[in-house]
């Protein structure tokens, strides 16, 4: 398949826009933004499900891109609202990645071969953070992780989960005061 | 929230052999009923009007020679690590519905031509005189449609292009090449017909 030469310059929504008529142009937004749309999944999720999501995510997005609000140029929001719902039906995986983690200190993508932690130092501020993670309400794990890890915006986490501003912001105090409260836990340890 | 962010942070972004499986399905879900010639066919096809297909391999320390995996969608993937063991690779497959024939040659041998009766052009067809016949050839082979190469270590076997009683017969060919450890051929022969065993002959380059 050839990709023309300007499909490559040109922003997201005008790619989509032309997808609905050639359809093959979408995969140029793969190209774009599945390697780190798979990195967040695999953080979240590990690696043997990063593949199953992005796909469906991509696919997902393919069926309903006739609906895709044009005047957002950028298509991270809405793709990762996409995956931040099939990860929500991982649940179950999401939990057990991080439960083994405060278990073994081990990521599953570093059994793939990736070196993930730098030392010992990583590892106890980690386990806590792994710890805060699981505590944390569904919505609001979504919210923090697609600030911290998907570094996307206020806004454009309100978008990505069709959400106003305002809950954005609660949920992500919500969650922060957590994180910092195992933080801080962590500290008081001898 | 520094931490947070760091935590984690050296997973890469995926590489794109990483993503050729999700591209794969990405595009055929694009195409339901026209199937899109994509990179790793057009591999395909050039190797083996050639004879063989190029499939670059990364061997890793622990992994296991081969694995088979069945998908919701019906696709058969396939892993080949090492190449050892092709009747327990026949066996794997024939439990999750696939009749293969897998031959493992070393460096610079091919089987002895022909071993059975392909059901298309694929096998033993006349060379395709350029780019667009070798296309069109490609597009009207179930023999393409049904093994494809969808990462740099995995194939992808779509049984729905296997009509019953047809066997899959596959070959693959030690590359001696760690970035290119093995070279691939895959066919079908008719239903009802043998495929007689491999007779290893000399095929340098």
């Amino acid at each position: 398949m050839t990709i023309p030469r300007e499909a490559v310059e040109v922003d997201d929504a005008i790619l989509i826009e032309r997808s609905l008529n050639d359809p093959e142009i979408f995969a140029t937004l793969f190209d774009r933004h599945a390697p780190l749309l798979h990195r967040y999944v695999t953080r979240r999720l590990g690696p043997s499900e990063a593949e199953d999501v992005v796909a469906d995510t991509f696919l997902a997005a393919f069926q309903q891109r006739g609906g895709y609000d044009r005047r957002r140029s950028d298509a991270r929001p809405w793709l990762y609202g996409i995956a931040s719902n099939l990860i929500g039906r991982r649940r179950r995986t999401e939990m057990s990645l991080y439960r083994a983690y405060v278990r073994s200190g081990v990521h599953p993508a570093e059994l793939s071969g990736f070196q993930v932690e730098d030392g010992v130092n990583t590892l106890a501020v980690n386990r806590p953070l792994a710890l805060a993670l699981m505590e944390l309400t569904p919505a609001d794990r979504d919210v923090l992780l697609l600030v911290a890890w998907a570094e996307l915006s206020y806004q454009e986490v309100a978008d990505a989960l069709a959400i106003p501003p305002g809950t954005v912001a609660s949920r992500l105090n919500r969650a922060r005061h957590r994180i910092r409260q195992a933080l801080s836990r962590q500290g008081d340890r001898p | 929230m520094n931490e947070l962010k760091a935590m984690w942070q050296a997973i890469p972004p995926a590489s794109p052999e990483e993503l050729a499986g999700a591209r794969q399905r990405l595009l055929r879900g694009m195409r339901p009923r026209r199937r899109v010639v994509t990179g790793p066919r057009l591999l395909v096809a050039a190797g083996v009007a050639a004879g063989l297909v190029v499939t670059p391999l990364i061997s890793g320390a622990g992994t296991s020679a081969y694995a088979v995996a069945k998908s919701p969608d019906g696709t058969v993937k396939v892993t080949v690590n090492e190449l050892r063991d092709p009747s327990g690779l026949e066996a794997k497959l024939a439990e999750a519905g696939v009749k293969a024939d897998v031959t493992f040659l070393g460096q610079d041998t091919r089987c002895a031509a022909p071993r059975f009766v392909s059901v298309d052009r694929a096998y033993d067809g006349a060379p395709a005189a350029d780019v667009s016949e070798l296309r069109s050839v490609v597009e009207g082979s179930r023999s393409f449609q049904a093994t494809q190469v969808t990462s740099i270590r995995t194939i992808q076997i779509s049984p729905e292009y296997i009509k019953p009683g047809e066997t899959l017969v596959v070959e693959f060919r030690d590359n001696r090449n760690s970035n290119v450890p093995w070279r691939l051929g895959a066919w079908l022969a008719q239903a009802g017909t043998p495929v007689k065993p491999c007779t290893p002959v000399e095929d340098t380059p």
